[in-house]
């Protein structure tokens, strides 16, 4: 036996967070039944106290679709115009997508909500389209900050050296500000894994079904059992997001 | 060769750079020198194209610069800054191989090239290689931004106040190194300081500009002893300017053979300056020196007065 550890252990090691509470989220969808005594003991006068319409693992994972078709559209979008913003061309429109991705954000989810199911219809769209203007900011904000706050003299020399503008976007200027692009979208999803359970409020089916009818019919153990699996999962994801930001910490900062 | 004809740039309404006409010969360090916002880094980044010029035409060897692809252009200008602007993202041999990478050099010989600029520059590859910018020592980083300049061995380099930021120990000593390389390597080097002793070290020639004009140029011996006005004599160093002529002019310039005379007891190397040998006199209270050679041997003397007065016989 030797103390040393072998790299693919350390590896795991370093990923132990987001295992923890990814074993702890599977564990309680796959059996929340086995709760049944403790949610008999928060819920006394309840006949049923397990959320009986859909097994927790297909919430999850609507849940999860919806938030990662969100947050991807959200992700190419969003760095899509930071970039293009930052470009000599597009620079004219920075003030303009600076301001649109704000007023994504002061706009409430639930107002975007009523204002697409009219166009959409209930479901599972609705949702996506209020998830993607709500985590659009800071992902566009982040991207911005990072792309203009790149030192001067690196932007100068890659110039200077003859490096096309896609060369330096490619090899510069994304790599050097994605620490600071990965802590937006960090951002914007781990919030979009708890806005996405208004959801539920238009008809899409996913872990906001549980807490919304838990309110409508006053039990308390349905509204627990959709938050905490939400928690969990808000909180897998967002240790995910912190190791890959340590990773990407490149050896030169 | 490097040619400016009546070279014009406006930013706005504000002329930075006005008309101004300069010929940097091959093989020559041309120093642009005078005060802040004279339009020196202007006229630098002209000749690579990071500024266009709006009047006049610049010229590499006879083409002008606009006929030339942008990016190709600059991948044969060499191009050293203050602040260095190497990658924090790469290490120092990522960082210095790159223009014989963006001139899609075959890996083996990007690496090869990268070893001997490393040598050339005193960067022990073992220990630097792999190092990233910010593990290195000011001196150490503006070296590997020199090394990257040099990396596709471009003719011309242009350096904008590249020793700037340094100590002066190590501005020294980074500055013996230029003027050993360039030596070695002969290349057309513009270069931008405001530092005037470093100016009048390295330059073979030297422009002195004012509000975006040369006000004068020529060698450093022929400016110092004969500046066109107040401005280029101040700028130069006011009555610090016999110092500052003594400073570029060896010891073994003005030496005279062994006089049959007791040798002084106080020795000058016969590389030091005019102006070291003065400060030794000075120093040793002593109007004689012994000149001697790197074994410690005297193979001169130098008096005060022919110090003084040596350049009657020029």
């Amino acid at each position: 036996m030797t103390s040393e550890v072998p790299p693919d252990v350390g590896r795991l090691m370093r990923w132990r967070a987001p295992l923890v509470w990814l074993s702890l989220l599977m564990l309680l969808a796959a059996g929340m039944a086995w709760l049944t005594p403790l949610f008999h003991w928060v819920e006394p006068g309840a006949r049923q106290v397990i959320y009986p319409h859909g097994d927790f693992l297909v919430l999850l994972g609507r849940h999860l679709l919806v938030v990662s078709v969100a947050s991807l559209l959200a992700v190419l979008l969003g760095v899509g115009a930071a970039v293009l913003v930052t470009r000599p061309a597009g620079r004219d429109f920075l003030p303009l997508v600076a301001q649109f991705a704000s007023m994504g954000q002061t706009f409430p989810p639930v107002a975007v909500l009523a204002l697409a199911v009219p166009v959409l219809g209930f479901g599972t769209w609705p949702i996506i389209v209020a998830l993607l203007l709500y985590g659009l900011l800071p992902i566009v904000r982040n991207t911005l900050a990072g792309l203009e706050g790149l030192e001067a003299g690196v932007m100068e020399a890659a110039r200077g050296m003859g490096m096309s503008a896609s060369q330096r976007l490619l090899q510069v200027e994304l790599p050097l500000a994605a620490p600071v692009i990965l802590a937006g979208i960090r951002t914007s999803v781990t919030v979009n894994i708890a806005t996405a359970a208004l959801g539920a409020t238009v008809g899409a089916s996913n872990l906001g079904a549980p807490i919304i009818s838990g309110i409508v019919n006053g039990n308390t153990a349905y509204v627990l059992q959709g938050a905490v699996l939400i928690g969990l999962l808000a909180l897998c994801v967002d240790s995910a997001f912190e190791r890959l930001q340590r990773g990407l910490g490149h050896p030169g900062r | 060769m490097i040619e400016l004809f009546e070279v014009t740039k406006r930013f706005g309404a504000e002329t930075a750079v006005d008309g101004i006409s300069l010929r940097v010969e091959s093989g020559e360090l041309c120093a642009l020198v005078g005060t802040s916002g004279c339009g020196k880094s202007t006229t630098l980044r002209m000749i690579n194209r990071l500024i266009e010029h709006d009047g006049g035409e610049i010229h590499l060897d006879g083409r002008p610069v606009r006929e030339f692809d942008e990016q190709a252009l600059r991948r044969r200008i060499g191009y050293a800054i203050q602040s260095t602007g190497l990658f924090p993202h790469w290490t120092v041999a990522r960082n210095i191989g790159l223009v014989p990478r963006l001139l899609k050099w075959p890996a083996t010989r990007v690496r090869a090239r990268v070893e001997e600029l490393m040598a050339l520059l005193g960067l022990p590859l073992e220990q630097f290689a792999d190092k990233y910018p910010h593990q290195l020592s000011g001196g150490q980083a503006q070296r590997v931004g020199v090394a990257r300049a040099l990396a596709a061995d471009p003719d011309i380099l242009l350096m904008d106040e590249p020793f700037g930021a340094l100590d002066p120990i190590t501005r020294e000593s980074l500055q013996a190194e230029l003027r050993d390389l360039q030596a070695r390597l002969n290349k057309t080097i513009v270069f931008v300081t405001h530092d005037m002793d470093e100016a009048l070290a390295l330059a073979d020639r030297l422009v002195v500009m004012r509000a975006g004009r040369i006000v004068q140029q020529g060698t450093p011996l022929s400016l110092l002893r004969d500046p066109a006005d107040d401005f280029v004599a101040s700028l130069l160093g006011g009555e610090d300017r016999g110092l500052k002529e003594a400073a570029i002019t060896p010891v073994s310039e003005r030496m005279q053979p062994l006089s049959p005379r007791l040798l002084p007891k106080a020795r000058v190397h016969q590389s030091a300056s005019l102006r070291q040998a003065l400060s030794v006199m000075f120093r040793e209270q002593a109007d004689r020196l012994a000149v001697v050679d790197d074994e410690d041997m005297a193979v001169g003397e130098l008096s005060l007065r022919r110090l003084v007065e040596g350049r009657r016989d020029e």
